[in-house]
């Protein structure tokens, strides 16, 4: 199978996404499902969440951050990618909650964001309130690629409001916690604030489902790498997960445990660095 | 009168081997092996053949290496084993075959795993293939898993004329053989050549198919006549003690999988990365433990601990194992149990707290066993912590399956003849023991190969 990208575009400065022939995950997607990319024969296999399923294609959101992200940004449409495996994971629940939030800070976040408000949607009796934030204007993606069209309502936070409201998006939460009813939030993103996030939603009694990202290797429940503590018990991010109920999860392992091969990733870019010099 | 001793085998130095993942024992010569093959006193009634689970010709194929007819030893041997090069290597011999070998009594049984290695091994190098007349029967078999027991049972039915379709979630065949056994025990030319003759007898091959995930398993019921669950057992097992959640705290399996699947003692060219301390404990004593602890020494690991609850007489492992890990300078701390597991304010593991045991009666299997000794405790320095306490059968699979029993411990539960509780679906391997060996695997391929064509052919 053939996994060549037809589109690539700009998101914002460290942010890109490409569209890709995946018809294998494509078939039986559901969102808080995600993928697994093998960029090259020597590559990783790296989770990756899903924004969007047309047909046969699937499409990625990356941040220009780790050394495959950075490789694969040099790469252009028509390339292709060694391999491409999933849907993965176990998806919570896709059905009727009522009024449901999904709070998004970061690419990953944004992206199942996307995915998770467009099905929930569709499902009568929801209401769905998407809320992205980003540090800065200059940090937004551009209008079609954010979640206006797949909510009902649309929040816009900058931290420093240069656009859009002013604000992480718990800051938004909370004033929409205090203000109307919220039967479920969903929350994407950096670890730390999915960690707030569960503690705010707790405080007011909202159940919150969290993607909770952690290091994957075979991506098929063999490793054990992405355990994670939900109430004190093992589970697995990748077969049990990745989204779990944040009050539950126990963020300070999760945290510590994305932490471990900082050191060997910086390495692998200092790799790439001085392999792109050669290039040049 | 036989000769007592084997002919040695010739080993890489150890000094030298810890820096390199090359394969350990360099191999019989011909000359060797026909002069091993002739130490065989040919019984009359082969002991050998009736520890062998995919039944193998043995005796026969001794006295053809005897009579230095290596393509005829080689292809009895394939008629049996579709993977002599790999099993020569990793089959506990000494408890089947060589253990039953009457010279052991006088002397040291025949070396057949060495024999069967040598054999195979040049076949490899020569490309040697059987002429297999395939006769088409037209029906269609699907298989789940590449692993020992799905690759046994994909030939055998092939051979009898299916068309067999093998489903892999990893996006390399071979299952443990690949994602487990490192390449000094099992060189990657070794495994590559011997899985390519799946390809060659025309079984195909999927790879990244995740049954349950990407392919609905009823289709597979639907599509196919019958269907084999050969998903194995490689969910890894945790302590459950306090310090799990540490940084550099790996199960076997992932350090393993990092290891030999991803490559990482070739990162940074390859990207998957690893990170061994210097001071490195492993936990068990099976041939798991062998594996991660013989890894991480050659990671560069200073130290590596063997932590064992009992004595390493009395381990899981094989001996072979256990030597080639004592010649490497592996420490084996025996009659001590793990605790719990101490780290710093970053979140490392530091170390672990200990207790030593003793033996009080025996459990079921007849092994001692062993219970702590009051206010023994004491602590090790460790930076790396590998968790080496077996595994469990798959669970991704086995959740995907509506309807299939399984037993508590995640097991999948089948008549005699392989056949679980839904009509024309068998199961095998580990999937269905929950951890045996490779050749145990590949004989309950074959066996379930049989009962799927009894099933099938109506002839059951």
């Amino acid at each position: 199978m053939k996994h060549t990208i037809t589109r690539k575009e700009v998101l914002n400065s460290a942010d890109y996404l490409i569209d890709v022939v995946a018809p294998n995950v494509a078939k039986r997607f559901v969102p808080g499902n995600f993928c697994v990319l093998i960029t090259i024969p020597e590559g990783e296999r790296i989770p990756m969440s899903i924004q969007k399923v047309e047909g046969d294609i699937i499409t990625l959101y990356f941040k220009k951050l780790g050394k495959t992200s950075r490789e694969l940004d040099t790469w252009k449409v028509g390339d292709s990618i060694y391999k491409i495996i999933g849907p993965m994971g176990s998806p919570p629940p896709i059905k009727k909650y009522g009024t449901v939030v999904f709070a998004s800070d970061l690419v990953c976040g944004h992206a199942e964001n996307w995915a998770m408000c467009e099905i929930l949607k569709k499902i009568p009796g929801n209401h769905i309130i998407s809320i992205q934030s980003f540090p800065t204007e200059a940090d937004i993606y551009p209008d079609k690629e954010l979640c206006e069209p797949v909510a009902d309502e649309f929040i816009l936070a900058t931290e420093d409001g240069s656009r859009g409201v002013k604000g992480h998006y718990l800051d938004v939460l909370q004033k929409l916690l205090e203000e109307r009813k919220i039967d479920q939030v969903f929350a994407g993103g950096g670890i730390p604030p999915l960690q707030k996030i569960s503690e705010l939603t707790k405080k007011y009694n909202v159940p919150v489902y969290t993607t909770v990202r952690q290091i994957m290797v075979d991506a098929t429940g063999m490793c054990g790498s992405c355990r994670v503590f939900i109430d004190g018990e093992q589970k697995l991010a990748c077969i049990d997960g990745p989204m779990f109920d944040g009050h539950k999860v126990d963020w300070e392992a999760a945290i510590s445990r994305l932490a471990m091969f900082t050191t060997k990733e910086a390495q692998a870019m200092d790799c790439l660095n001085e392999k792109m010099k050669g290039v040049k | 009168m036989a000769i007592a001793k084997r002919v040695p085998m010739r080993e890489q130095d150890p000094k030298i081997r810890i820096t390199n993942f090359d394969s350990v024992p360099l191999g019989y010569s011909a000359e060797e092996a026909v002069k091993e093959a002739k130490r065989c006193i040919q019984c009359k009634v082969p002991l050998c053949e009736t520890g062998c689970p995919v039944r193998m010709e043995i005796k026969n194929i001794i006295q053809l290496i005897a009579d230095e007819k290596f393509e005829e030893a080689f292809f009895l041997s394939k008629k049996d084993n579709a993977v002599p090069a790999m099993t020569g290597r990793v089959c506990p011999q000494e408890d089947q075959c060589e253990g039953v070998c009457v010279l052991d009594k006088t002397g040291q049984p025949i070396n057949i795993g060495k024999l069967f290695a040598f054999v195979a091994d040049l076949a490899r190098k020569k490309d040697l293939n059987e002429e297999l007349k395939i006769k088409e029967n037209g029906k269609k078999i699907a298989i789940v898993g590449c692993g020992p027991a799905g690759i046994t049972c994909a030939v055998d039915l092939r051979k009898l004329g299916y068309q067999v379709t093998i489903f892999e979630a990893l996006h390399m065949a071979g299952g443990v053989l690949q994602y487990g056994i490192p390449a000094f025990r099992l060189p990657r030319d070794v495994v590559d050549y011997e899985l390519s003759y799946l390809e060659k007898i025309g079984v195909d091959l999927q790879l990244n198919q995740i049954v349950g995930q990407n392919i609905a398993f009823e289709e597979l019921k639907k599509e196919y006549q019958g269907v084999y669950i050969a998903t194995g057992a490689g969910a890894p097992r945790f302590l459950g003690c306090e310090g799990e959640k540490l940084k550099g705290v790996y199960s076997a399996n992932e350090f393993l999988i990092r290891v030999n699947l991803m490559k990482a003692y070739k990162f940074p060219d390859w990207d998957t990365p690893i990170i061994c301390g210097n001071s490195v404990g492993v936990i068990g004593c099976g041939n798991v433990a062998m594996d991660a602890a013989r890894c991480a020494k050659r990671l560069g690991a200073k130290k590596v601990y063997v932590l064992y609850r009992r004595t390493k007489e009395c381990a899981p492992a094989r001996n072979e194992e256990i030597h080639h890990a004592e010649e490497e300078g592996i420490l084996f701390r025996e009659m001590i149990a793990p605790c719990k597991m101490f780290g710093n304010e970053d979140g490392w593991v530091t170390g672990m707290q200990m207790v030593k045991t003793e033996f009080k009666g025996c459990d079921k299997s007849g092994r001692p066993s062993p219970v702590y000794i009051k206010d023994s405790e004491f602590v090790i320095e460790l930076d790396t912590v590998i968790n080496a306490l077996g595994t469990s059968p798959n669970r991704l699979f086995l959740s995907n399956v509506e309807g299939l029993d399984t037993h508590s411990w995640g097991g999948i539960k089948t008549d005699e003849n392989f056949m679980t509780n839904i009509p024309g679906v068998f199961a095998g391997g580990d999937a269905l023991t929950g951890g045996s060996t490779v050749i145990e695997a590949m004989g309950n391929g074959r066996d379930a190969a049989e009962a799927i064509d009894k099933f099938v052919t109506g002839d059951a």
